[in-house]
């Protein structure tokens, strides 16, 4: 009898011994992870994404946008012409990046600078979204005789984003956009709008993309809403992204209050982003 | 007499056991090709020594490894590890011939064996280690290296000439009694 309990007692301890060791110091205790990638890309389409060139990381991105579909196959639906812009951004730290750029659309050169106020947490003090501050001061220099004050035209956004998950990520933008220089006297200096954007995963290195912004008050006649829609690509250190879009220029200004296109003569453009990254 | 017996039955499995634990282990690993170095150090790692039989149990989360360059790490977790389907990897095994092991001061060689699960795959692995007691600490190291094609993690081809196809690993853990 007392030989079979002691057979009990040594199966009922390897039964339990067999359990996850692990369990025997489980106290609830998590880690605090911040949640990575949102976006491929800095860029959502044409808008700015909460991503931002991680510390010590310079990032080169090419924005090139075709001219306009409408002449069809006349000029390869726009692929004769194209507006291009460079930029070269650099990240001091996680929470602070900088960079320069430049436009052939109005030769417009701009600087900016994203700031990282809240990220995006998982595990025991999670934070449910990401907050960066993005700012920007573009100087137009087509015309040459012309003051300083003339050329230079303002963004300020906050963007908001949740990633949902590992494929859904969408991103709120509030948007100001001051101009010293404006058309006519009945054009605002100061333009509201509020933009989204987001992006749906489709294999682990692609992902569809769109955004566009939505004007809060009084718009000239000739505004059209600006809106693009794309695909991502990633290869290691680069990101590629295709697009269709109807505005022209990749800037702030421009893609946001300056946006030209209809869908309905196909007045639209096709264009593609490059970004590569440098480890400094 | 029996009475006894049967309460041993069930208080002996509930009655806490000489076990020896860290939350802070550190694991490193780290590959090299011409084109460039990977390397990432994991200090969160959870690793349990049953003192009784040997077993020990590793919970690795995979956000846990830091890289000196934060692209990689993403890359890490997006692409390879898929860290938000597989949050960790881990290692569940027994020490051979614990009975004939007397941890004392000076490291000794032991052999350990059991399952590895990275990225979801578990793989049955035999590797060894060294392991001392010093100031009412358990002290174990090892290295040992993985085939990253073991687990199922895909290097797409154009990034094949920067990611080496065997890592090597490297632990290193002072348990303490719980």
């Amino acid at each position: 009898m007392i030989r079979i309990l002691i057979i009990i007692i040594g199966i009922s301890t390897t039964l339990y011994a067999q359990d996850d060791l692990l369990d025997l110091i489980d106290d609830g205790f998590e880690n605090t992870y911040p949640v990575n990638a949102t976006f491929k890309a800095k860029r959502i389409v044409n808008s700015q994404s909460i991503e931002m060139p991680k510390p010590r990381i310079l990032d080169f991105m090419i924005l090139h946008r075709f001219g306009s579909m409408s002449n069809g196959a006349y000029d390869l639906f726009g692929m004769d012409e194209a507006v291009i812009r460079f930029d070269l951004k650099y990240g001091l730290s996680d929470r602070i990046s900088f960079g320069i750029g430049r436009s052939s659309l109005n030769k417009t050169f701009d600087i900016f600078t994203k700031v990282k106020i809240m990220s995006q947490k998982t595990g025991y003090r999670s934070f449910p979204i990401t907050l960066v501050f993005f700012s920007k001061m573009e100087i137009e220099t087509i015309i040459k005789d012309m003051s300083m004050n003339d050329r230079i035209t303002y963004d300020f956004q906050f963007l908001l984003a949740k990633k949902f998950n590992r494929s859904l990520s969408l991103q709120l933008m509030p948007t100001l956009i001051h101009r010293n220089l404006v058309e006519t006297n009945s054009d605002s200096h100061d333009l509201i709008s509020i933009g989204v954007g987001g992006r749906m995963k489709m294999t682990k290195r692609t992902s569809v993309n769109f955004d566009t912004f939505f004007p809060i008050g009084k718009r000239s006649e000739t505004y059209r809403q600006g809106w693009g829609i794309g695909y991502d690509i990633e290869t290691g250190g680069h990101v590629f992204q295709l697009m269709l879009t109807n505005a022209r220029g990749s800037f702030e200004s421009e893609y946001i209050e300056n946006a030209s296109g209809t869908l309905e003569d196909l007045d639209l453009y096709l264009g593609f982003n490059i970004a590569r990254v440098f480890y400094l | 007499m029996n009475r006894t017996f049967f309460l041993l039955i069930f208080i002996a499995p509930l009655i806490a056991k000489d076990i020896f634990y860290t939350r802070s282990g550190q694991v490193s690993f780290f590959s090299s090709t011409p084109i460039e170095d990977i390397k990432a150090l994991n200090e969160q790692t959870t690793c349990v020594l049953n003192m009784e039989t040997g077993d020990v149990s590793f919970r690795i989360p995979i956000l846990g490894f830091n890289f000196k360059n934060g692209l990689m790490q993403e890359h890490f977790n997006e692409n390879y590890l898929e860290s938000d389907i597989y949050p960790d990897a881990g290692f569940k095994g027994v020490i051979n011939n614990w009975d004939q092991v007397t941890l004392n001061e000076e490291p000794q060689l032991i052999s350990i064996e059991g399952v590895m699960t990275i990225h979801g795959v578990s793989k049955q692995i035999k590797e060894t280690g060294k392991i001392s007691f010093k100031n009412e600490k358990v002290n174990g190291t090892a290295m040992f290296r993985i085939i990253v094609a073991d687990y199922d993690i895909q290097i797409p081809k154009i990034v094949r000439e920067n990611i080496a196809k065997v890592v090597d690993v490297n632990v290193r853990l002072s348990l303490k009694k719980k």
